[in-house]
């Protein structure tokens, strides 16, 4: 009983962390940039959906419609004014350059918001479904949807979209993308955008499960980084791969080692895979 | 129809950063022709190519194709007056499925998806190995299937010119033969060629004009088969001595 819990609960959470860690990998699989400022914009996209439902009571799963072209945006203008200018320097350029801009953002979310834990509190509650002893809030269901969903769109873009196919041409092979007329710096701005809007996405979804804080941030960037190297870099299923893999291995080392360490064991398993399986355990070339 | 050129160029200059490998380049590539490009390793044959397409910068008095002017033109601006590179080595997206690699092709159009798949169709029917083939990995491609596919994903353009790098390059004689007589029929179809080709005795017989190159610069220009019978060239690259 107590696994199948653990297994229900690893899947939960293993489909918001493939949420989570998207966008960051598109962004870093397409352009090469690691994108520090992932971590502020989820916990920006969490601020949005909390504030929306304090002061209009509009619920998270509706504010997404909102929060996508916003982000979107927002990732477009960053990269089309900020980092295309340095886009062709070394990785440690960019690096800075996104570390920068998450100061800027994380510290304006301290100062507007202070860095209180506020918690968005759906009232009525949805209550919780239970099977077979097995039990699960309503609101994680429907945020693990919501993450599926998200996912399941970006795959369909990247997949069958013109310009969603010249991302992934420009991910494969920069030089032959430009032979078929691809405007390389137009593409980077919207990969960026959409690494944007689904940080912000699953922000919004987060905000019906954790607590939310400026202070957050460091950690969701965190998962970010280990779902991609375990599930390996630039790819949807990837992505999936190593979200669930990260909750099991948190979900697991609970029981085992007692909540407290789940953590360490996550890095210590980051660890492990950058010396013994860098490329993850579903990677390739491309995103798919 | 000769005197019709598809694309013109007059001292061209071109390198990598601080490396000049162009000198200076006239070429005249006439509309409705297959011209080769023939020379040995490091002529600089690739490297007219990349600066014909756009993909490295280049300095030239005049670069035409049917008066519209491409001095300083991007590599989106010259793809779409119809200049169009398939490159050395193929370069296909070996990821994507053969016919999203088809559809990469015509990126630059942006065209209705009942003209695209008259395109899809037009290119399965030039090359139907393509048509079985489509839903694969493009990485999964034997060799003759991928510059198969590389061409392919050049016609979706809608060239005028056509310009491919190393036709032959690692491909059975058998598949060159294939390749070759797509090219005449395409050419038969009204397609201008640029073709740069290591294998010069098959360069020859199927252009009409040939350019010879060496050290960054033209050294010699003439018909096809005029190049074929000429005693130097013949010695220096078909390996077969004077006497």
């Amino acid at each position: 009983m107590l696994a199948a819990q653990v297994l229900v609960n690893a899947a939960v959470l293993g489909c918001l962390y493939a949420c989570i860690a998207i966008g960051f990998s598109l962004v870093w699989g397409v352009l090469n940039v690691i994108n520090l400022i992932h971590g502020s914009l989820i916990v920006l996209g969490a601020y949005l959906a909390w504030g929306l439902y304090q002061w209009t009571g509009i619920l998270p799963w509706y504010v997404l419609v909102l929060t996508a072209p916003l982000f979107f945006g927002i990732g477009y203008l960053l990269q089309r004014l900020l980092l295309n200018r340095v886009i062709t320097a070394p990785v440690l350029v960019t690096l800075t350059l996104t570390f920068g801009l998450d100061l800027i953002l994380n510290n304006a979310m301290i100062y507007f918001f202070k860095a209180d834990y506020r918690k968005l509190t759906l009232v009525p509650s949805l209550g919780s479904l239970s099977i077979g002893g097995v039990v699960v809030p309503v609101d994680r269901v429907i945020a693990t949807a919501f993450a599926l969903v998200l996912t399941g769109l970006l795959y369909l873009l990247l997949r069958r979209s013109r310009v969603g196919r010249a991302v992934v041409a420009v991910r494969l092979d920069r030089d032959a993308a430009v032979l078929m007329g691809v405007d390389v710096k137009s593409i980077y701005a919207i990969a960026f955008g959409l690494g944007a809007a689904l940080a912000g996405c699953a922000g919004v979804l987060m905000a019906l499960i954790f607590p939310i804080s400026p202070l957050t941030s460091s950690a969701y960037l965190g998962k970010a980084f280990v779902v991609c190297v375990l599930g390996g870099l630039g790819s949807v299923s990837g992505a999936l791969a190593g979200g669930v893999a990260l909750a099991l291995v948190e979900g697991i080392g609970a029981v085992v080692v007692g909540p407290s360490y789940a953590t360490t064991l996550s890095f210590l398993l980051l660890i492990a895979f950058l010396i013994v399986r860098p490329q993850g355990l579903l990677g390739r070339k491309g995103f798919e | 129809m000769a005197d019709i050129l598809v694309a013109e160029v007059q001292d061209l200059r071109a390198g990598y950063g601080e490396i000049q490998v162009l000198w200076g380049i006239d070429l005249a590539v006439p509309a409705g022709e297959i011209t080769a490009l023939i020379g040995s390793n490091g002529a600089g044959k690739t490297t007219l190519m990349r600066a014909l397409s756009g993909l490295i910068p280049a300095q030239c008095t005049r670069y035409r194709t049917d008066g519209v002017d491409l001095a300083g033109a991007t590599a989106a601006q010259i793809i779409a007056q119809g200049i169009v590179h398939v490159p050395e080595g193929r370069r296909l997206f070996g990821a994507m499925s053969v016919e999203d690699n088809l559809l990469m092709g015509a990126y630059s159009r942006n065209i209705r998806r009942a003209d695209l798949r008259r395109d899809l169709d037009r290119v399965y029917s030039t090359f139907p190995k393509l048509r079985e083939r489509r839903g694969q990995a493009a990485a999964t491609l034997s060799g003759g299937e991928q510059q198969m596919c590389a061409i392919g994903r050049g016609l979706m353009a809608a060239p005028r010119l056509l310009m491919i790098d190393e036709l032959s390059l690692g491909l059975s004689p058998l598949l060159v033969e294939q390749l070759v007589a797509a090219l005449r029929e395409l050419n038969s179809q009204g397609m201008s060629i640029l073709l740069v080709e290591q294998d010069v005795t098959v360069a020859l017989e199927l252009c009409h004009s040939a350019y010879v190159m060496d050290m960054g610069r033209i050294v010699r220009t003439g018909q096809g088969h005029q190049l074929l019978a000429d005693p130097i060239i013949r010695d220096a690259y078909l390996g077969v001595p004077t006497d």
